[in-house]
């Protein structure tokens, strides 16, 4: 018994070892970066000393500051934009009737966005764009910022509705049957019961598209137009010159944001009630 | 009236505006590209003609350095694909199980955070930490552990270090999501039945984690293979994956044609391997199934 409860514990340490050393490979390189950022030379990779010449110069780089904006406003107008369809879409998909053709087709589409690879969807976006925008004369897919905003919500789209489906089918539906039994319309019914009762899905699945749509470089440098380009690709670009500190200060920057307002939906999320570890799934979209 | 307005008003009217999204900006395009990639590239100066369809871009594109970039980016994904898998499998059962359940969100959120972070801006780290004269070369050397600058920036194996490293929350989560929903009472039912940990692992953990193990294996695998962001960085000159060849014909080589006949043979590879690997998975579900039943009737 003593021997079985030693060898428990040796197995339980090499997990924890094993957990601790995971986490290292994880946190390795973004801690590299938070340290560079703070290198003062020229180049990135050669450590010249402490400073903080790298954020005053990435504030001051326009390039910089103007691909970071692009990809803000991106990565907030598809999150909406995938937020408001993959809700209305899960919403539908979770009270569909087993067996009805829409919602097959529908959730077979969405697998297939979810599993084509990146460089397929950027190479059929391209030609579809300039069928729209300039054969077709539709004005605004000349706009590298609808651009960006309706390719990149294409493939949120399937993860918000998943989400959000996965959220609805665990629960009960007869709340939205005893709302309508007791005179609210349906309009009224979908507003004030369901739209709540889908709240922790939707927050999750916006701020899921919003980090992937930040995220996004292949898709991105292809849809991109002069004036639009945004920060992954801006950075894809100087990775084939040189590399400066600046891309880390900023990117450091946008780490710290993207932590804070994590913390945020947490916080939110916490106060309705949910577990931590449910909090991190929704978040996670599983 | 007021059932013909349910039946309008129904789920299925609901889910009209994401089908249509999808139909108008995924079907459509897609099929376009199945649809180039049948014709050809007139001039210097067109993209693209469909007048005349052929199957010849698909014989084109079959030359030996697009084969053997795909058979390149292959080995990679796969072999991405199966470290991923074996970093991650005790990991997240290290994580689901091992760990008491009150610590589990925050280790949990902080897996994640990775997976929030650029994903190109930590490949950069990777290239700072591969470097030849980087911090890691200069320690390791000073230390006496090796002899020149370390190198392995711009090879192969420093790809595969990237995309190990910039897939593996994707095979975390759904492992650990598989590991923690299911199995605590099972496991326990198994110990008090005298089963060991390890044959509770084998046959209670792991069948039960089959379908976490099957969607992470997609979602590594899948975007991997298009993935050659990673590997420019990583990779330079040897880091040409098949993703970048049909890139090119899109943005140096205005050959549209010929990409897109490329892009369709991507999807068609990626798809067989996903069924060969499924199919595999099924066969050795199937002998596994059947032993099992052996020994119970045996005994």
């Amino acid at each position: 018994m003593a021997y079985g409860k030693k060898r428990a514990n040796t197995t339980n340490a090499l997990f924890t070892l094993w957990g601790v050393l995971v986490f290292a490979f994880l946190f390795t390189p973004i801690a590299v970066i938070v340290v560079y950022s703070f290198n003062s030379g020229r180049v990135l990779a050669a450590w010249k000393g402490f400073g903080f010449n790298a954020y005053v110069n990435a504030i001051n780089n326009d390039i910089i500051v103007s691909s970071v904006i692009t990809s803000l406003q991106a990565a907030v107008g598809s999150a909406l934009l995938a937020t408001v369809l993959g809700t209305l879409g899960g919403i539908a998909l979770a009270r569909a009737r087993r067996g009805a053709w829409w919602a097959a087709g529908l959730t077979g589409i969405l697998a297939l966005t979810l599993v084509t690879p990146e460089i397929v969807d950027g190479i059929a976006f391209l030609p579809w764009f300039v069928t729209l925008g300039v054969d077709a004369g539709i004005g605004p897919f000349n706009n590298g910022l609808v651009r960006l905003i309706v390719s990149h919500a294409m493939f949120s789209v399937a993860v918000v509705t998943f989400i959000i489906r996965a959220r609805m089918a665990g629960i009960d539906r007869s709340l939205e049957e005893a709302a309508a039994d007791l005179g609210a319309s349906p309009w009224h019914a979908f507003k004030d019961i369901t739209l709540p009762l889908a709240a922790p899905g939707v927050l999750a699945g916006g701020l899921m598209s919003f980090t992937l749509s930040l995220d996004n470089t292949i898709l991105s440098s292809f849809v991109q137009q002069p004036g639009y380009t945004p920060w992954p690709v801006y950075i894809f670009s100087s990775v084939r010159v040189a590399l400066r500190p600046e891309v880390a200060a900023m990117s450091t920057v946008m780490l710290v944001l993207t932590l804070v307002a994590l913390g945020v939906v947490g916080l939110v999320l916490r106060k309705s009630g949910e577990s931590s570890t449910a909090i991190i799934k929704t978040m996670a979209g599983s | 009236m007021r059932r013909f307005a349910a039946k309008i008003l129904g789920p299925g009217a609901l889910a009209f505006p994401t089908w249509a999204y999808a139909v108008f900006f995924f079907v459509v395009p897609v099929a376009l590209v199945l649809f180039y990639s049948f014709g050809y590239k007139p001039d210097e100066f067109t993209t693209v003609a469909t007048d005349r369809l052929s199957l010849e871009r698909y014989a084109e594109s079959m030359t030996g350095s697009f084969l053997a970039t795909f058979a390149a980016t292959l080995r990679i994904s796969v072999l991405g694909t199966i470290l991923c898998l074996l970093i991650s499998v005790p990991f997240a059962y290290w994580l689901a199980v091992k760990v008491p359940a009150n610590r589990r969100g925050v280790l949990l959120a902080i897996v994640m955070v990775p997976f929030w972070t650029n994903f190109l801006v930590r490949t950069l780290g990777w290239q700072i930490i591969l470097s030849p004269d980087g911090f890691l070369s200069d320690g390791l050397q000073q230390l006496g552990l090796l002899s020149g600058p370390l190198n392995i920036l711009y090879t192969r194996a420093a790809v595969q270090i990237g995309v190990v490293y910039n897939y593996l929350p994707l095979m975390i989560l759904p492992l650990f999501v598989a590991m923690d929903s299911a199995g605590q009472a099972l496991r326990e039912a198994s110990y008090d039945l005298g089963a060991g940990r390890l044959s509770t692992f084998f046959r209670i953990t792991m069948p039960l984690a089959m379908p976490g193990v099957a969607s992470g294996c997609l979602l590594v695998f899948i975007p991997l293979t298009g993935d050659y962001v990673t590997a420019t960085v990583l990779g330079g000159a040897n880091g040409s994956m098949i993703g970048q060849i049909i890139a090119n014909q899109f943005n140096t080589a205005q050959n549209w044609a010929l990409g897109a006949a490329m892009a369709v043979v991507l999807i068609l590879v990626t798809l067989a391997v996903v069924a060969v690997a499924a199919a595999v998975l099924w066969l050795g579900r199937l002998i596994t199934a059947r032993l099992t039943r052996v020994q119970l009737e045996g005994i």
